[in-house]
């Protein structure tokens, strides 16, 4: 018998991330019970993630009682920033992992302090693929670009911006320095995910801030 | 952990298909089916195949990529074809078709050996058959 290999195909169909789906459903039904609106911010490196929450927690002091989740592939500086404007920060070092997981977030969650909290800002690891494929028990998922990246980056993320339930477009106040190409931009966003609201800011200079917080006050009534 | 989506699916995968070979089996091959969306390179997605099974029973294991493609509607003429891209001019002369595409990432299947016997170098040491096995045979 020796040369014969027999074989035998066995049938499994399931979930390769099944075991993170799970957890981020428990993390889901965990927000849900504590009426906390959750928010996965994803972008790539550069693109303003730390300064738009910054920008964001600014604003929202006495109107809402929020709580930040920060992944950082190695360094607490994102976490430090973020604790200018809001007392509840978790910073979650993902070590070179380059994207944050349910389990992750789980775990985060049990350091802090949810009495009260009825906002939850997940900035993921800079990446804008990996984070995408995820779940973390968001509510909602927000795809963040900047006028810096280039005005080919949603037609080549397009997981992301289908995922999206918002696209922000940050550094519109560098417009006049750049060749970036807004209506093409949008236009490949339209293509893959025709209603998904588009919405310019400028994280350094507030622009765009009332249609970005409106959508939040929205989202999250 | 390497900066690429496909390392961290291939872990994820490599571990939950050992948790279901069987005691006496060397895994042959490993079938997945992806979605689009997912935007796997299935050479990239090899290679971390290969890394994160090395030194495992699934060592030299096959990875089967079943990538389920883009499905293009143009709003003109109404044709609807498959593509691997997204962004592609439908024949009518259309430049923007709609492009949809799912996110699905699921393990089918695996197909595992029994050796006769015979002592291998594999890292899962070949027991007796337990005549179990039927769905095929070929030489080695």
């Amino acid at each position: 018998m020796s040369g014969t290999v027999r074989t035998t195909r066995l049938p499994i169909a399931e979930r390769v991330l099944e075991v993170n789906d799970q957890l981020a459903e428990g993390v889901r039904a965990d927000l849900a019970r504590r009426g906390i609106f959750a928010i996965d911010l994803i972008g790539a490196p550069g693109s303003g993630k730390t300064a738009l929450l910054e920008a964001t927690l600014q604003r929202l002091q006495g109107r809402r009682r929020p709580a930040v989740l920060v992944g950082d592939l190695a360094t607490r500086r994102d976490g430090d920033r973020l604790a200018r404007w809001c007392d509840r920060v978790v910073q979650i070092s993902t070590g070179e992992g380059c994207h944050l997981e349910a389990g992750q977030v789980r775990d985060a969650l049990g350091q802090l302090d949810l009495d009260g909290v009825d906002l939850l800002f997940i900035e993921n690891v800079g990446n804008l693929i990996c984070p995408v494929g995820f779940d973390l028990g968001q509510s909602a998922k927000v795809g963040l670009f900047s006028l810096t990246e280039g005005d080919d980056k949603a037609a080549k993320h397009p997981y992301l911006v289908t995922a999206a339930d918002v696209i922000l477009l940050n550094k519109i106040d560098l417009a006049p320095y750049l060749t970036f190409d807004r209506a093409g931009f949008e236009a490949d966003v339209r293509q893959l995910n025709p209603t998904v609201p588009i919405l310019g800011i400028s994280a350094t200079t507030g622009e765009g801030f009332d249609a970005w917080l409106g959508w939040l006050e929205r989202s999250s009534a | 952990m390497p900066d690429v989506h496909e390392f961290s699916i291939a872990d994820a995968l490599a571990t939950q298909v050992l948790r279901h070979v069987p005691a006496h089996g060397r895994v042959h091959e490993v079938e997945i089916r992806v979605g689009a969306l997912r935007g796997l390179e299935p050479a990239a997605m090899e290679m971390c195949w290969d890394a994160v099974t090395h030194d495992t029973p699934l060592a030299g294991s096959v990875l089967v990529m079943d990538i389920r493609p883009w499905s293009l509607t143009c709003p003109t003429c109404g044709r609807v074809w498959e593509s691997p891209v997204p962004f592609a001019d439908c024949t009518c002369g259309e430049v923007a078709p709609r492009p949809t595409a799912t996110d699905e990432l699921d393990l089918v299947s695996m197909t595992v050996e029994d050796e006769d016997g015979d002592e291998d170098e594999g890292p899962v040491a070949a027991a007796t058959p337990d005549g179990g096995a039927e769905a095929g045979e070929r030489a080695s």
